[in-house]
């Protein structure tokens, strides 16, 4: 009974891994400029200073910077 | 233990990617023009680079004049083969004429398109680009993931000129 329970976890995991994973030659359509998230580099510098003087938060936009948890 | 060994198999062949060591990927392939088609059989005897590339990768664009230069530099003994897998032939075309232009000579590699991506599917490429440095037995001796600077290039060369 365990032997068929691991061996059923193990090959659902692949299935899973599968069906979600994108490889990396599957991402042509991840790669245009439509499905960035900030497509318009200039638009992106704005909305990231807006974004800087409303949260009062110069720096913390980084994951280098901080530490402090005060976001 | 034997349920341990079993799992572990599993998970390997679930996981199956081309290391070094490994024979190289047999394929049957046609150029990008589609007027000639290769098989890995016609490199026997020679050093090979085989690029996974595609002209929606941009560390792919940016390493392609390397190989351009790569290739120059050797005549024989060394072949470039790269693989396109993009969704149209005429995009890798499109490119691969902008960077003739660019360095004002035809490209002196071979370039072969992958509609099917059945390249880096049976190679398991773990990133785009991937390259993989094959003997003149057909053996695997080196992956790369990833594009290749200038100064990859000149640690690259050192290999070659070992396996040549």
């Amino acid at each position: 009974m365990q032997y068929i329970f691991l061996v059923s976890l193990v090959l659902l995991t692949g299935c899973s891994d599968a069906l979600v994973r994108v490889m990396p030659y599957e991402k042509e359509y991840f790669a245009q400029d439509k499905m960035s998230l900030s497509p318009l580099a200039e638009r992106a510098e704005q909305e990231s200073h807006i974004f800087l003087i409303r949260e009062a938060s110069a720096g913390g936009d980084s994951s280098f910077q901080g530490g402090c948890g005060c976001r | 233990m034997k349920k341990i060994i079993t799992m572990v198999l599993l998970t390997l062949s679930l996981s199956a990617e081309v290391t070094k060591g490994d024979n190289a990927v047999a394929f049957k392939l046609q150029t990008l023009d589609a007027t000639t088609s290769y098989s890995m059989d016609d490199f026997k005897g020679e050093v090979v680079l085989v690029n996974l590339w595609a002209s929606w990768c941009g560390g792919c664009k940016k390493e392609m004049p390397e190989f351009f230069t790569l290739q120059q530099e050797y005549k024989s003994g060394f072949k470039i083969v790269t693989v396109s897998i993009d969704k149209s032939s005429s995009s890798s075309q499109e490119f691969l004429e902008s960077v003739e232009k660019e360095l004002g000579y035809k490209r002196p590699f071979i370039a072969l398109y992958d509609p099917s991506k059945s390249m880096p599917k049976a190679y398991g490429a773990k990133g785009m680009p991937s390259s993989y440095l094959i003997d003149k037995q057909g053996v695997v001796r080196d992956v790369i993931v990833g594009s290749l600077s200038h100064d990859d290039i000149a640690k690259l060369k050192i290999k070659i000129d070992k396996l040549k």
